[in-house]
């Protein structure tokens, strides 16, 4: 999917262009169109309609379904356990999302100061933290927060901290703690390249003007270079939240090494139900709830870009 | 504007991203006969290479196809299943299944009916409790393939040190012994546990209910089942438990059963400035209840031919014993193991059976037998041997239960509500309290198809 989002985030910083033709971009855009629609809404239809049905184990072997209309919808929203997670959801994504982006930013910026050779370097690191594959990534962190052999507990315990045998995993906030440095971990390189490469496009004359003007360094960033590269921010910061509100593989990897009480987020909730106990009906329910607050966000972006524009 | 267009796309596509697939159900197809192909799926890595490979070459003898065996994790096994066998063209045709998970199957139709040949395969003889899971209203759709049940592996120098005779004789003088282990803790390690048992560990736990007459569930008159967690024997069992996750164990209580081994063995020493050991780092747990192959991954660490690190089991520092009962025999644990069945949608059915009557034959039972995986017919038995490992093994697995075959058994399972009730347990909760209300969530996923 990064592909996507990727080629998305290029055109989405690219000035309009005026059209020539009325036809042209259509037939253009129509074999992207068809393939979304039969990659994807044959799927997101399918699970409207099964979040509409009472659909377990029984239907997936063949018994016809039976429609419930909203009946689904109604027991998800009135149980305490589906609040708790959207919740935790919400909470973690925007925690982990505002981390990365500060983060991000602060290397990015960091990348335009120093020097080329630094420079090299701290992109081969980024480089290499973006390239790990997910399941490497956190297995290897597992290994350092293990309660009774983990180097992280070895080292603050060196440190004359008491953490020997400290359960990193046996809360769901300590659980959300290791997620979230993975997760981090995992995306500041994404956010520091796109954003690196917006500061390069901000014009070293105006720069040079402005502090010629005696604007502090922290007055330059606010004033020129955030406005300036505000529409990567944008549109970066977005696709954190999304990528972190869908947040599976890390959860369910830490989950899978020990499983506190209420550490389920949206996406291990889902699976949950769904692939666990053979709940798909309700799995569907949550998923295209899920949808709306993704698009809820998408929106908010969507018009800010409208205002922009006009 | 076309940056609108792209921002619109890009928020459909990223929403979109989210939406999931399940495979839609397909029906079986006609049998063919003669020579087939067939695809056999194992879980895990317990069947040893030399069966499979036995497996393979009978098959190609009797049937004149090719067997392709193809190894599963059990980590996704049930969504594997629940995707792959309703589907024709991809479903194995035979496959192994956890005998838990088997009610929840059978009771969708997810295998054939294999009633006809029940007898011949050794009918009577195959352990019934793994029958049992196996049945629906009295027709047999999986059948046992082997079984291993849980057993103590305790360090025979830590129980000396402290005083305590081994093995106990009675479920009391184990749990009093256990707690007195950890409260001497004869070799002072740190966060030491007489009896090491994570707090969801709900598997090996649930052998405190079972030797105290409780059940997870029962099937009532009206053929519906209801969680039992609350009932006075359950709650007796679980009382011991709390007090044993309380006084004699320090393993997280987040920790469920995987490898409880590592903490038994004692592979880092300390050592003084003259290179004398001054104590050991690693070695935890005077006692810990795991599986009966856990005994290769237990011992002094030496190298193999290939240089590699292994176990070397030690007599004089290890031991093994059955979990007594409160009568003296060995007390009724959890009977690990799994069933075999053969896909309903499979297109290949002559052949499946003709592969069932070979894992189903003498010969095979008596190569499980010999590779330590408990023989499916009770006649080969005594192929296990007749070494300490056998002796528990049989031991623990002659009392041994199953979990209820409700139907819904496989998703209580999967919804991770055991797991949260036996650690409330093991961090102090009130148990009549907590078990009613487990039993308010429980009992609907039972009766649930």
């Amino acid at each position: 999917m990064r592909t996507h989002h990727d080629a998305a985030t290029l055109s989405a910083v690219r000035p309009a262009v005026k059209r020539r033709t009325r036809f042209a971009p259509y037939a253009l855009i129509l074999p992207a169109v068809v393939v979304l629609i039969v990659a994807m809404g044959y799927p997101l239809a399918w699970q409207i309609w099964a979040s509409m049905m009472k659909f377990g184990l029984a239907q997936q072997f063949g018994q016809p379904p039976q429609f419930v209309g909203l009946e689904n919808y109604i027991s998800m929203f009135t149980t305490a356990t589906t609040w708790g997670v959207v919740a935790r959801s919400l909470t973690f994504c925007l925690v982990n999302a505002v981390l990365t982006m500060a983060i991000g930013i602060g290397l990015a910026l960091l990348m335009n100061a120093v020097g080329k050779a630094v420079r090299l370097v701290l992109q081969i690191c980024l480089l290499l933290a973006w390239a790990m594959p997910v399941v490497a990534v956190v297995t290897v962190w597992i290994w350092l927060f293990d309660w009774r052999r983990g180097v992280v507990n070895s080292v603050l315990t060196e440190l004359g901290l008491h953490f020997t045998n400290h359960n990193w995993l046996g809360s769901a906030l300590g659980l959300y703690f290791v997620a979230t440095v993975i997760v981090v971990w995992m995306s500041v390189p994404f956010v520091a390249f796109a954003v690196y490469a917006g500061l390069t496009q901000v014009s070293e004359e105006v720069m040079e003007a402005a502090s010629l003007d005696g604007a502090s360094a922290l007055r330059r960033f606010t004033s020129i270079i955030v406005p300036m590269v505000r529409p990567v921010l944008m549109i970066v910061g977005l696709l954190q939240i999304i990528w972190d509100l869908r947040v599976f593989t890390q959860i369910r990897m830490l989950q899978d090494a020990q499983t506190p009480l209420d550490s389920d987020l949206l996406g291990t909730y889902i699976y949950r139900l769904g692939v666990g106990s053979s709940d798909f009906s309700m799995a569907s329910a949550l998923s295209v709830f899920v949808l709306v607050i993704t698009i809820l966000f998408s929106i908010a972006y969507v018009l800010s870009l409208v205002k922009e524009d006009s | 504007m076309r940056g609108k267009i792209a921002a619109l796309a890009l928020g459909v596509a990223s929403a979109l991203v989210l939406s999931g697939c399940v495979a839609s159900p397909q029906t079986p197809s006609g049998q063919d006969t003669g020579p087939q192909d067939i695809t056999f799926w194992l879980i895990g890595n317990d069947t040893p290479q030399s069966l499979r490979d036995y497996l393979v070459g009978q098959y190609k003898q009797v049937n004149g196809g090719t067997l392709t065996i193809e190894e599963q994790t059990w980590g996704d096994i049930v969504t594997r299943l629940t995707t792959m066998l309703p589907d024709s063209a991809n479903t194995p045709d035979v496959t192994e299944i956890g005998n838990t998970q088997s009610p929840t199957f059978t009771n969708v139709g997810a295998f054939a009916d294999i009633t006809d040949m029940y007898s011949q395969l050794g009918g009577d003889k195959l352990l019934q409790s793994f029958v049992e899971v196996g049945k629906v209203e009295g027709r047999n759709y999986t059948l046992p393939y082997y079984f291993g049940s849980r057993y103590m592996f305790y360090r025979k120098d830590v129980w000396a040190a402290a005083g305590l005779t081994a093995p106990p004789k009675t479920l009391a003088e184990f749990n009093q012994s256990v707690v007195a282990l950890t409260e001497q803790n004869p070799k002072a390690i740190a966060d030491f546990s007489g009896f090491f048992l994570g707090g969801q560990d709900w598997r090996n736990g649930v052998s405190w209910i079972f030797a105290n007459g409780g059940e997870l569930a029962k099937k009532g008159a009206n053929g519906q089942w209801t969680s039992t967690l609350s009932d006075p024997a359950t709650v007796k069992g679980l009382t011991q438990l709390q007090e044993l996750q309380l006084k004699a164990s320090k393993a997280p209580s987040t920790a469920k059963d995987q490898s409880p081994w590592l903490y038994i063995n004692d592979s880092d020493s300390i050592t003084d400035t003259a290179g004398a050991v001054t104590g050991s780092t690693t070695l935890a747990a005077g006692t810990i209840m795991a599986p009966g192959w856990a005994h290769w991954s237990i011992g002094d660490l030496t190298k193999n031919d290939a240089g590699r690190d292994v176990r070397q089991w030690n007599d004089d520092t290890f031991g093994v014993f059955a979990l007594p009962g409160n009568d003296g025999k060995p007390a009724p644990v959890f009977a690990g193991g799994s069933n075999i069945g053969i896909s309903a949608a499979s297109k290949h059915q002559a052949g499946s059976r003709e592969l069932l009557t070979i894992i189903f034959s003498d010969t095979y039972q008596k190569m499980l037998g010999e590779q330590g995986l408990g023989p499916a017919n009770k006649d080969h038995m005594s192929t296990l041997g007749t070494d300490q490992f056998a002796q528990a093994l049989i031991d623990s697995a002659s009392n041994s239960k199953l979990t209820p075959a409700a139907p819904g058994w496989a998703s209580v399972e999967a919804s991770n509500r055991l797991e949260e009730f036996f650690q409330k347990v093991a961090d102090g909760a009130d148990i009549t309290k907590l078990a009613k209300e487990y039993d308010d969530f429980i009992t609907p996923m039972l009766n649930k198809k």
